[in-house]
């Protein structure tokens, strides 16, 4: 309605205008003006009507003459709009929308004042109760569509739907009825409803973006009640003190205030930045960036060819056999995806349908198009394995058997020892027997028998003396070799069973030492010259340690909770070096050339001073269970090696945590041992298999270790799922002896 | 064309140029051979030429690779890449016969080391202590006892072969070596002296060619040499600190037959060795040289009169285990845990012996470790060497390639005392090899060839 009026009204100015300039005209004209009207009437016929018509539109006439008055004064006064609004607006005084307000003198003040009149509470009052002869209430209308009445009156008699016309009827009506265009649909009548005077005037005024109510007046005078003389407020509103905050500045406000200068100080606000503003849409194949290459041009569009002309060459033109293929192949297997075709002129050639297709692969090709020159990083994959000295020229090592060593019906071999000048090897097994052989040929030459399983075995490190010791079940027998010359009987005599006994300890020991002297001994017996005996059921004794000196050896027995015990031999006393220790020891070792102690519980390997009485270090190599562990002969290098397969190496200076972790065993470790001379180190697992590696330690702290795998000896069998139990390095000699499950003992020389 | 191709292959020949040091040589003269020919037709050849009564086979070495040819010409030269035209230098040998195991005689124990130097009887050590002394017919004749270890090594005493009195010369492991003298006629022994030096192991004991004087290595990297002139008395005192002890193990030999034998002390000790001494032997040409060999991978030749050194051959990385003395002069070979046997050659201690034009230092490779050697008696080029794998393998120096012949020796014995089936002592003389090892005593034919012209 709004915008019908709006248009109404601007065609009705414009017109009026027109016609006002026709007036001028004619005026000055005279009567020429009039004979071209004329001659031109029945050319501009509709024209003249529609300026007649506008001239009879008297915009809100239809309620009132006023406005047409108004509408002749300005055509007469030729004064602006704005006063003939003014105008329009005072004119207004007999509009009732709202209900009119009479100015009258208060008797009070003496000042007029506006009087609304009264409202009666009567039946007219409430526009509810307005006379609506359609009394169905807020439904839908389209519920009568299908009735011949649409609803009901008071009374409840049907109001049928009043005669409704055609189009043509409805166009006549415009035309004819001067009010038709300020009339509004009535959806509860179905008619239409010319608008009264005073909802024009209100549409009108919303239009304006004025207030609707007409009374309203804007530029109502100010009436000065405080100000003046004899106005002014002696007393104050209210007897409350004037608060603090009124004259005290505010803290919060320096708070703020100092939030942005200390922000403006240390930069974080810049006055005055100017504002880079990146266009919200630009190219961004032209603009290189800072940080990355230029991007590469755009990738051209291929260029037509003579087929994509719109006149090709006869031979382009495809057969009909062609045309058939072309049509028969999907879309996405077609070798072109157009069928050259011949048009007589650029006239007759029409647009091209694939237009829009071949723009949205261009762009998909541009979205996907690559930017930069990638370098492309040109490796082979060879070079990321370390170079490595090739293992012939790391020579010596082991790499074929030399002699393997059967213990009577196979039995499982648990451990093996080298004598320290490297010819003979104890080799002890799950039957209790102890065989003494010879490295270089591998014949036995004595034999010593035991009740039950043997668990360590290890020979004497000191050279003038000759004996080893073996761990059974919870004793610890130390034996005697035969055949020893008279020099190295006695002396190994004199150290095992001297003439006079050392005083026995004040604090007597758990651990029993029992002996047999050197006058009843003889070198063909089998009977061990000196036993400990542990505490009744302390368990197997499952490792023994030899300190370098030989005067100290370690043992480690039972099955969970590991009991250590440091034997000094000279003294014929043993002593436990820990009363409790957190976690089940598995293994111990000493250091080669320092007094450190290490234990290997089932997860961590601790190092103790034992001068100093302290824990060092802790080192985790992170494996779930150790079962080995060897130290380099320079004493700063360990190898852990756990059932989990994996071997840590420490760099006892660098850190707690390995330097490396290898895993190349496909079953547990087993042993492992480093070599005392040369850069060697092996181990053993329970697949069968012992690897030997090279392992080159350097003394100027900034060289890593070298490791370098060398070879995989296989010869042994796994029997019960055990493979290699322990190995042993010919001192010496690149040798190696390695006694496993399957009841060999194997020499394996370089 | 096939066809034409096959008859050029037929028709082609080869410049050969024969050579020898057998007494059948062929005039100096290049010879077309017919590219197929095979060792047989290349025999029959020489025999032809030379009109030999009695056949002899030969054997051929191509000296450009030191190979047996044992297949034809041709497919030689297909394998090695040599060009048809190329003149090829053959020298043929006489054949070695097949070995054939003639008998063995089990042992108890583990066999250490066997001699043939008593005629017509075997004489073995053993790891039980005894030195054993069958007959031909390989009846244990008489068992020496007086070691208190195992025995490691026998040598009987060449100069006293013809007479009656045989004096025998151990070492054992007890430290010590001994002498005894066998009486062949009455089938008795009697210990004549103990030789004290060594603090360890003894591991070998040899003879000089004469018979006069002894070597003996030890573990404790000392050489003792001896005379074997009987001591009237005691020349190394008992030691003291274990008289208890020695009191009680004389009282156990004063039961036995070694009541009369004195300890005897050395010549001389020859100390330059760092570990293990694991032979020394005399150089059979000079009695005042020595040779031996150590797992410190040297090879030492000594001056025994004056106790020095002379040379020093230090191979890297190959621990010797054994030596032996080709009958060449001057070629020694010795075996090291390496798997090889080395030739060396005495006078320049070079791997190139000079009496043979070979180009590369020679190596024999073996399978298993070759843990005893023994020079063929009359063939000047034949060594045999025993492994641990029990395979007895005879190589001639000229053809490194592969032995000549091989055999397994210990076949016959009970699987399961043989073990391994080491073959730990060798000894060779008149046609005759007697292996010892852990399978006990095998004794095997192997025929010799006539002395070649070196």
């Amino acid at each position: 309605m709004v915008g019908i009026s709006t248009n109404g009204t601007k065609k009705r100015k414009h017109v009026t205008k027109d016609a006002e300039q026709r007036q001028e005209i004619s005026e000055d004209v005279g009567l020429e003006m009039q004979s071209e009207d004329e001659s031109e009437g029945s050319v501009k016929n509709s024209e003249d009507e529609d300026e007649e018509e506008a001239e009879e539109f008297p915009g809100i006439d239809s309620g009132s003459d006023t406005e047409s008055e108004g509408d002749e004064e300005d055509e007469e006064d030729e004064e602006s709009e704005e006063d003939e609004l003014d105008e329009g607006s005072g004119s207004d005084d007999s509009l009732h929308v709202f209900p009119h307000a009479k100015t009258i003198k208060s008797g009070i003040t003496g000042r007029p004042k506006k009087v609304y009149p009264e409202i009666e509470p009567d039946y007219d009052s409430d526009t509810s109760t307005e006379d609506d002869p359609n009394r169905i209430g807020n439904v839908p209308v389209h519920w009568y569509d299908d009735l011949p009445h649409i609803g009901y009156d008071m009374n409840g008699k049907k109001v049928f739907r009043p005669a409704k016309g055609d189009e043509l009827d409805k166009f006549l009506k415009t035309i004819e009825d001067p009010s038709a265009w300020t009339s509004g649909f009535d959806k509860s009548l179905q008619i239409d409803r010319p608008l009264t005077s005073e909802e024009l005037d209100i549409i009108q005024r919303l239009y304006k973006n004025e207030n609707p109510d007409a009374g309203y007046d804007p530029y109502e005078p100010t009436i000065e009640w405080f100000t003046g003389k004899g106005k002014q407020e002696i007393m104050p509103l209210s007897a409350a003190p004037e608060p603090k905050r009124r004259w005290v500045p505010s803290k919060w406000e320096k708070q703020k205030v100092m939030k942005i200068v200390r922000a403006i100080r240390q930069g974080r606000i810049v006055p005055n930045k100017p504002k880079t503003a990146t266009p919200q849409f630009y190219n961004i194949w032209s603009e290189p960036s800072a940080d990355h290459p230029p991007p590469l041009p755009a990738p051209k569009p291929r260029l037509p060819t003579n087929a994509e002309s719109y006149n090709p060459p006869e031979e382009y033109l495809p057969t009909e056999d062609e045309r058939k293929q072309w049509e028969e192949t999907d879309k996405e297997d077609r070798e072109r995806d157009f069928l050259p075709q011949k048009y007589s002129s650029l006239r007759l050639v029409p647009a091209y349908d694939q237009f829009i297709q071949e723009r949205f692969s261009r762009q998909l090709d541009l979205y996907l198009a690559p930017r930069i020159q990638r370098k492309r990083l040109d490796m082979n994959p060879d070079d990321l394995i370390p170079k490595l000295p090739s293992p012939s020229s790391l020579k010596p090592f082991p790499n074929y058997r030399a002699l393997r060593f059967r213990h009577d019906g196979d039995a499982a071999v648990r451990c093996v020892s080298i004598s320290s000048d490297g010819a003979w090897v104890a080799s002890g097994d799950e039957r209790g027997i102890v065989s003494l052989w010879e490295v270089l040929v591998g014949r036995e030459v004595k034999r010593w028998k035991f009740d039950s399983q043997i668990g360590a075995i290890q020979w004497c490190p000191q050279t003038d003396v000759s004996y080893f010791v073996v761990g059974v079940e919870d004793h610890v027998h130390f034996l005697i070799p035969p055949n020893l010359s008279p020099n190295v009987l006695s002396a190994t005599l004199n150290v095992l069973s001297p003439a006079t006994l050392p005083p026995t300890p004040s604090t007597p020991s758990p651990v029993r030492w029992s002996s047999t002297s050197s006058g009843n001994f003889d070198s063909s017996s089998s009977f061990p010259i000196i036993s400990l005996d542990f505490p009744p059921s302390s368990g197997l004794v499952k490792q023994i340690v030899w300190h370098k000196r030989g005067d100290y050896v370690a043992s480690v027995s039972g099955k969970d909770q590991g009991a250590v015990w440091i034997h000094q031999v000279t003294r014929r006393h043993s002593q436990a070096p820990f009363k409790k220790v957190k976690g089940s020891v598995q293994l111990v070792l000493f250091h080669p050339s320092k007094p450190y102690f290490f234990v290997a519980t089932q997860r961590y390997v601790r190092i103790y001073d034992l001068a100093a009485q302290k824990l060092l270090k802790a080192l985790t190599p992170g494996l779930k269970w150790i079962s080995s562990m060897d130290i380099h002969p320079s004493g700063d290098h360990l190898i852990v090696g756990g059932y989990d397969r994996k071997l840590c190496w420490f760099d006892l200076e660098l850190s707690n945590k390995p330097y490396k972790v290898l895993r190349y065993h496909t079953r547990a470790i087993r042993s492992l041992s480093f070599h005392p001379t040369y850069p060697l180190f092996a181990s053993s697992s329970d697949d069968g298999t012992v690897q030997v590696f090279h392992a080159r330690v350097y003394s100027d702290m900034m060289t890593d270790p070298l490791v370098v795998p060398l070879k995989i000896l296989r010869e042994h069998e796994v029997k019960n799922g055990l493979g290699v139990l322990q190995i042993c390095w010919c001192p010496g000699q690149p040798w190696l002896v390695s006694a496993a499950a399957d009841g060999s003992v194997g020499v394996w020389c370089a | 064309m096939a066809a034409q191709a096959q008859e050029e292959m037929q028709v082609h020949t080869l410049p050969v140029f024969f050579s020898t040091r057998t007494l059948y040589s062929l005039p100096s003269q290049k010879f077309m051979i017919p590219a197929s020919w095979k060792r047989y037709q290349l025999s029959q050849l020489v025999n032809k030429a030379l009109a030999l009564s009695n056949p002899v086979p030969f054997d051929f070495i191509l000296r450009k690779t030191g190979e047996l040819l044992r297949d034809s010409l041709q497919e030689w030269c297909h394998a090695t890449g040599v060009g048809m035209e190329e003149t090829l230098e053959i020298e043929y040998v006489e054949s070695l016969l097949p070995p054939s195991r003639l008998a063995g005689i089990p042992h108890n124990d583990w066999v250490s080391d066997v001699s043939l130097g008593i005629q017509g009887h075997f004489v073995t050590t053993s790891y039980d202590g005894l030195v054993r002394v069958f007959d031909s017919s390989q009846i244990l004749v008489h068992a020496l006892s007086g070691h208190t270890g195992p025995v490691t090594s026998i040598s009987v005493l060449s100069g006293s072969q013809n007479s009656d009195e045989i004096i025998l010369a151990s070492s054992s492991h007890d430290a010590t070596a001994r002498l005894a003298s066998y009486n062949t006629e009455t089938r008795t022994s009697q210990a004549l002296a103990s030789l004290h030096l060594h603090s360890s192991p003894v591991s070998s004991i040899s003879s000089s060619s004469s018979g006069t004087h002894l070597l003996t290595a030890g573990w404790d990297s000392l050489i003792g040499v001896w005379d074997t002139r009987l001591p009237s008395f005691d020349e190394v005192a008992l030691p003291s600190a274990d008289e208890g002890k020695s009191r009680k193990r004389r009282r156990v030999v004063d039961g036995d037959d070694t009541a009369s034998s004195k300890r005897k002390a050395p010549l001389s000790v020859l100390k330059i060795h760092t570990s293990r001494i694991t032979a020394a032997l005399f150089s059979p040409t000079d009695e005042k040289k020595a040779y031996s060999a150590s797992l410190d991978s040297s090879i030492r030749k000594w001056d025994i009169e004056v106790g020095i050194c002379l040379h020093s051959q230090i191979v890297a990385e190959a621990p010797f285990i054994a030596l032996a003395h080709l009958s060449a002069p001057d070629i020694l070979a010795a075996s090291s845990t390496d798997r090889t046997v080395r030739i060396f050659d005495t006078r320049t201690f070079t791997s190139k012996p000079s009496s043979l034009t070979s180009s590369a230092p020679i190596v024999l490779q073996h399978a298993s470790t070759p843990a005893s050697l023994s020079a063929s008696p009359t063939n000047s080029h034949h060594v045999a060497s025993g492994g641990y794998d029990g395979v007895v393998r005879i190589w001639d120096i000229r053809s490194t390639k592969g032995a000549i012949a091989s055999f397994r020796a210990g076949e016959g014995a009970d699987p399961e005392k043989r073990g391994d089936g080491k073959v730990l002592g060798l000894d060779w003389r008149d046609g005759v090899m007697a292996v010892g090892g852990e399978a006990g005593l095998d004794i095997w034919r192997v025929p010799e060839n006539a002395e070649e012209v070196l």
